[in-house]
């Protein structure tokens, strides 16, 4: 505020006294924090301290509690590493993660961006507000709904295969074939998230000057040139930046979706980190290893985050947090 | 608006008409695709059992029946899942909100000594991320296991959330602040009566995405709770997914007059009127808000 009249260096010394005078004329502001630090340390950060598990041999009855068991039992230094990285579900899992994200980035991120071209060349108010608001419902259902609703469309005896074996066609289950399964999960991604991306683009769209588009018109652009050369441009930054953030969040996402929809006959196409993490760690109880694979995965998340985030800082200006 | 007129005044060449035409076709069959596995769903949790088992249920039910249904929510477990869920909802939004609204205030006031290093807190939190089974060790640790605060304690501050509120606090004019200050009015009082009420929207925002994140996790559900008095929607609608078989067939054993109860009941039937029940308060919901989601994505995402 008035920091022109200030002198441009001060003293730690002084900036600590200026700091207890601020804490003292505002004690509340400091007693507010309170609250969301209690439950951040408990549940962000205490779990931090467990990642040591990653390098201990484990025993959960070592210490008086099982966080207190962390410091009780001995060093390993790489050896669940070792033989995480040996074992071949590692790269089955790893593979798949890349697999399946990549699949989705590929097949579903252009899909949002027509849809909202389209949305906005409706001209009736109405329908265009209908049709937004029905494509956006299944953004709200749970991935077990989500489960639910297409295990009744594609089970065995689902519509899908009923049409299928009165067309004389063969019954597939969809959700047990290492051929579908991954198209499985892309399709339900995609019928999830549509609406919501939509919205996104929608939005950036609605962003632009409509001067823009007159002044193409007056250059004798037809529509497609205009959501050519003044649409597509202009949502371009909102384009890069969900892309960045979706290459970024690559090994962060699909996990509930794929720990509800796979069963053991499809791990070798459907087995994600994520969902090995867990089933090392709360089905095998082998906690160290599974810790250990968390954060694998943990770091090389870090750093396509924060990769993301500094090349959308540097091209768009813009950071996620 | 009178540039719009303008556009609109000029008549339509082809490639808008063939544009309005297309953007119809393939909206309205995405808007089917989004409609139509609902309808199917709930009309095959309402219809005759034979006609399921005959696969002759397409979008609207067949001898409409409500024995599924009321099997699905006496039977089943519904309503106690339904009231674990509505106990972790409400109480875990609030908790949440307060977090949130406590945590935003100061780091939005641009006087705040601190409010760098507090942020900075709030992010690598965001990005660090201690794994699925330390933090299960944390929450055994402090004896919640199989608790509803198992289920509260992940989203009690979703960082994300609370930095859209603080966003939205810093945009409010600073005039309005000064002036409760010099009104002797105290840090929380101008949250209070003056910076809350002028936030309604966005705190209906976040509220709501803090509710639908209690209402739609399986997740923390399925990992800190065990016993079936704890179980939640989601779980317990995972649970009938899977296991709706083996349920119809355990009734046709125990119930004396299981034959005659369970024409109606088939693995089919039940699975899909047991999601139906869970589609339907969404939808009815929906409507209501539909406005505050939508806000909550553009103040969301495209933040500047």
């Amino acid at each position: 505020m008035n920091s022109s009249m200030k002198p441009k260096r001060i003293g730690i010394g002084q900036r600590i006294h200026l700091f207890f005078v601020y804490v003292k004329r505002h004690p509340l502001l400091y007693l507010m924090l309170i609250p969301g630090l209690f439950f951040l340390c408990i549940y962000k950060f205490w779990p931090l301290y467990g990642i040591q598990m990653a390098f201990r041999k484990y025993n959960l009855f070592a210490g008086s509690n099982p966080m207190d068991a962390i410091a009780k039992s001995p060093w390993v230094g790489w050896r669940n590493f070792e033989k995480l990285i040996a074992s071949s579900q590692f790269s089955i899992a790893v593979r798949n993660t890349l697999i399946i994200n990549g699949m989705k980035i590929l097949f579903l991120f252009p899909l949002p961006i027509i849809t909202a071209i389209l949305l906005n060349e409706i001209r009736k108010i109405g329908a265009k507000r209908f049709m937004q608001t029905v494509i956006y419902v299944p953004y709200f259902f749970s991935w077990v709904m989500i489960y639910g609703i297409f295990f009744s469309l594609l089970g065995n005896y689902g519509v899908v295969n009923n049409v299928i074996a009165a067309l004389g066609g063969p019954r597939t289950s969809f959700f047990t074939s290492l051929s579908w399964f991954r198209w499985l999960l892309v399709f339900t991604e995609g019928w999830r998230e549509i609406g919501y991306n939509t919205v996104i683009y929608m939005a950036a769209i609605a962003g632009i000057d409509t001067v823009l588009y007159e002044a193409a018109k007056v250059d004798g652009a037809n529509k497609w040139k205009q959501i050519w050369h003044v649409t597509i441009p202009g949502i371009l930054p909102t384009i890069v930046l969900l892309l960045i953030l979706k290459v970024g969040y690559i090994l962060d996402t699909g996990f509930e979706q794929v720990l509800i929809f796979y069963n053991p006959v499809v791990y070798d196409v459907g087995d994600i980190i994520q969902t090995y993490v867990y089933r090392l760690g709360i089905g095998k109880m082998d906690y160290a290893r599974s810790t250990a694979m968390g954060l694998f995965n943990s770091v090389v998340a870090f750093v396509l985050i924060v990769g993301a985030n500094t090349v959308s800082r540097k091209t768009l200006h813009r950071s996620i947090w | 608006m009178s540039k719009k007129k303008n556009i609109n005044h000029i008549p339509l060449d082809t490639s808008e008409k063939a544009a309005e035409i297309i953007a119809y076709v393939v909206l309205g069959i995405l808007s089917l695709l989004a409609i139509l596995p609902c309808l199917h769903v709930v009309s095959k949790g309402l219809s005759d059992g034979n006609a399921v088992t005959a696969g002759a249920i397409y979008f609207w039910p067949v001898k409409p029946q409500l024995e599924t249904v009321n099997y699905v929510l006496t039977k089943s477990g519904f309503f106690n899942a339904l009231k674990n869920t509505l106990i972790i909802t409400v109480v875990g939004t609030a908790i949440s909100m307060l977090t949130t609204v406590t945590t935003a205030y100061p780091l939005s006031r641009a006087d705040f000594k601190g409010r760098g290093f507090i942020s900075l807190l709030y992010v690598i939190s965001m990005v660090f991320f201690g794994g699925i089974i330390p933090a299960y060790m944390v929450v055994r640790t402090i004896g919640i296991l199989d608790t509803y605060w198992a289920c509260i304690l992940p989203f009690a501050i979703v960082q994300f959330n609370m930095f859209i509120v603080k966003n939205y606090f810093e945009g409010l004019p600073d005039e309005v602040e000064e002036s409760a200050a010099i009104d002797g009015a105290n840090d929380l009082r101008t949250l209070i009566s003056i910076i809350l009420p002028m936030s309604i929207p966005v705190l209906a925002t976040v509220a709501l995405l803090y509710a639908i994140n209690y209402w739609n996790n399986y997740f923390h559900a399925m990992m800190y709770t065990s016993s079936s008095s704890m179980r939640t929607m989601q779980l317990y609608l995972y649970d009938i997914i899977n296991n709706a078989s083996a349920l119809a067939e355990s009734l046709y054993s125990t119930s004396h007059q299981g034959q005659n109860f369970a024409k109606n009941l088939t693995t089919e039937g039940m699975v899909a009127a047991a999601v139906s029940m869970s589609i339907i308060p969404i939808v009815l919901a929906y409507p209501f808000v539909q406005r505050y989601m939508i806000q909550g994505i553009t103040v969301g995402s495209v933040k500047g």
